[in-house]
């Protein structure tokens, strides 16, 4: 399996693409979650252009355990940057015939599916541990007290956000593999959320309970929005098990699907 | 001798295209076998089959007289087509990538890259590289895993005189070392000039396979030319011609069997002529691949 793993990232590290998207997306991701204080501030002085005052040491951000599912929320948004990567890896290699070659030098076509399975594995681990890492910091810096019993609260999120960003990455690599085009993967992929809220919206009421089993939206359901909790509304601040058992299903289905192409298709 | 690749009616339908129909090939050990065929015949579609990227309608193979899986692949270095590399990745590093997938020793690496003459060049990136350097990478990086067969498609596709000249002494090279090799081609000259066996494919049906040195067996023909008027009803007058044509100012005489230039030359001697020019035609693949062509036309019609 790690011979696998190295196989493709000896592909991906030589590749300056690779580099720029993916140092892009850590950048981004760190840059944004680490900035909330600057944001709460910038918002503080737009809200006093209107006469009104927030004391934004009053909304606990960054305190533990509030910072988990805070910054967890808001990195989800970012998955698509690491999604373009995995299409853009998965198509070259149509584009270059190299699957073709894989195979012809000894690859089976399970094999080679599970390279690539494995970097998301690993791409997801690393966003895992980036946001852990940086959560961990800002809490210490900001959280008034430290209390031991907090900062292990609510640490279900990241499994969770394992989970949401590893199945928006098969669903990358599947849609890749169906479609061996980047610009029309990538077109395809940015317009699933509105392809899947248009069916939903035309969904009878009769049938609403449908909509939490669709694919993007069972990602999306995995870790629900935080910020509410600041306006005083209750939230979801737990990982449901059901939405937890509905995208990991789809996420089988997308390597699935993935898997049956390939085996299938000439090469 | 050992049975390398066997195949039993294999067969490929595009769609309501058949590109390979019932095929049977058998190659042994230390052959190198030329698949002739015109573009289109079927014979990447055939090697597509047998390197697992094309999945066949129906029919079997086998390699070592096993079904294949991805690992009896790993044993053989194979270019189908055209080369296929990493554009952006050195040719040093694509080899280490072959090396990987095939499980191969890198330490092969250097070694093939100085059989195939890129060693200056293995730190450039592939896309800098000629259509020739390409090819000659293909061979290195079949050749990375110091496999037993070798399986080559048109290699010296698209190149220079001199760099098809290069390809084919890599070639005998290789096979010198022992190594059975399938070589797909249409140009029939290369398949004689290096291989030991060939097939020859039309619309995906085998139409002819047998040893390249039985090519030319068969009635002689025999290149005349002589200073005299009338040379032409002389060697009609010749006991063992069997048709005489004239081509580019020579005399081309089809001998009856059992008669050989000799006969001739002391035939027209006798008739007081000296010839000035006399050389038995060795028939070449060519002439016998257009007229199995043919005969398969004439019986069909």
């Amino acid at each position: 399996m790690l011979h696998l793993l190295k196989i493709d990232l000896k592909k991906m590290t030589n590749y300056r693409t690779f580099w720029v998207v993916c140092g892009l997306y850590f950048v981004t991701l760190a840059f944004t979650t680490a900035s909330g204080m600057e944001f709460l501030k910038w918002l503080a002085s737009f809200v006093e252009g209107f006469g009104q005052k927030i004391n934004i040491n009053r909304i606990p951000l960054y305190h533990f355990p509030d910072v988990w599912q805070n910054l967890i929320w808001i990195s989800g948004l970012f998955k698509i940057v690491l999604s373009i990567m995995v299409v853009i890896s998965i198509t070259n290699e149509y584009q270059y015939r190299t699957i073709r070659q894989n195979i012809i030098d000894g690859m089976s076509r399970w094999e080679f599916l599970l390279s690539k399975i494995l970097t998301n594995v690993l791409l997801s681990l690393m966003s895992v541990a980036m946001i852990f890492l940086i959560g961990l910091i800002t809490g210490m810096i900001y959280s008034p007290e430290i209390i031991l019993a907090d900062v292990f609260t609510d640490l279900e999120f990241f499994p969770a956000y394992f989970l949401e960003i590893f199945a928006f990455l098969s669903y990358a690599l599947m849609l890749g593999i169906l479609v061996q085009r980047s610009g029309l993967t990538i077109i395809l992929l940015l317009l699933s959320h509105m392809i899947e809220a248009i069916i939903k919206v035309n969904l009878p009421d009769q049938v609403g309970w449908l909509k939490q089993f669709f694919p993007m939206q069972s990602i999306t359901n995995l870790v629900s929005l935080p910020f509410a909790r600041y306006a005083l509304q209750e939230i979801q601040d737990y990982v449901a098990v059901g939405a937890v058992a509905i995208a990991a299903t789809w996420a089988f289905l997308f390597n699935y699907f993935a898997y049956m192409r390939l085996t299938k298709s000439d090469i | 001798m050992e049975t390398v690749l066997s195949t039993n009616k294999l067969t490929k339908n595009f769609g309501r295209l058949c590109a390979v129909n019932r095929l049977d090939l058998e190659v042994k050990r230390g052959q190198v076998f030329g698949m002739l065929g015109p573009n289109g015949s079927g014979k990447t579609t055939t090697l597509g089959m047998l390197m697992g990227v094309t999945n066949p309608t129906s029919g079997s193979f086998t390699w070592f007289g096993e079904p294949a899986t991805h690992l009896t692949r790993k044993k053989i270095g194979a270019v189908l087509e055209h080369p296929i590399f990493y554009p952006y990745l050195s040719g040093q590093k694509n080899l280490e990538l072959n090396a990987m997938v095939k499980g191969a020793d890198p330490a092969n690496i250097a070694k093939v890259l100085e059989v195939v003459e890129l060693s200056g060049r293995k730190d450039d990136k592939y896309k800098t590289y000629s259509l020739g350097m390409k090819q000659r990478l293909a061979i290195a990086s079949a050749l990375v895993s110091d496999p037993i067969i070798l399986i080559l498609d048109e290699p010296t596709n698209g190149l220079d005189p001199m760099g098809i000249a290069e390809i084919r002494e890599i070639i005998k090279r290789i096979a010198a070392d022992g190594k059975t090799i399938i070589l797909a081609s249409h140009l029939l000259d290369e398949v004689q000039k290096v291989c030991t066996h060939f097939a020859v494919l039309r619309k995906g049906t085998l139409v002819h396979s047998g040893p390249v040195d039985d090519v030319g067996k068969g009635e002689e023909v025999v290149e005349v030319v002589a200073y005299h008027d009338d040379l032409v009803h002389i060697l009609h007058e010749f006991r063992g011609a069997l048709s005489v044509k004239q081509e580019n100012g020579k005399f081309n005489v089809r001998m009856r069997e059992d008669f050989h230039s000799v006969d001739l030359n002391k035939f027209l001697f006798e008739k007081g002529i000296v010839a000035s020019h006399i050389i038995t035609q060795k028939k070449s693949l060519e002439k016998q691949f257009l007229e199995i062509l043919q005969e398969i036309q004439e019986t069909k019609s």
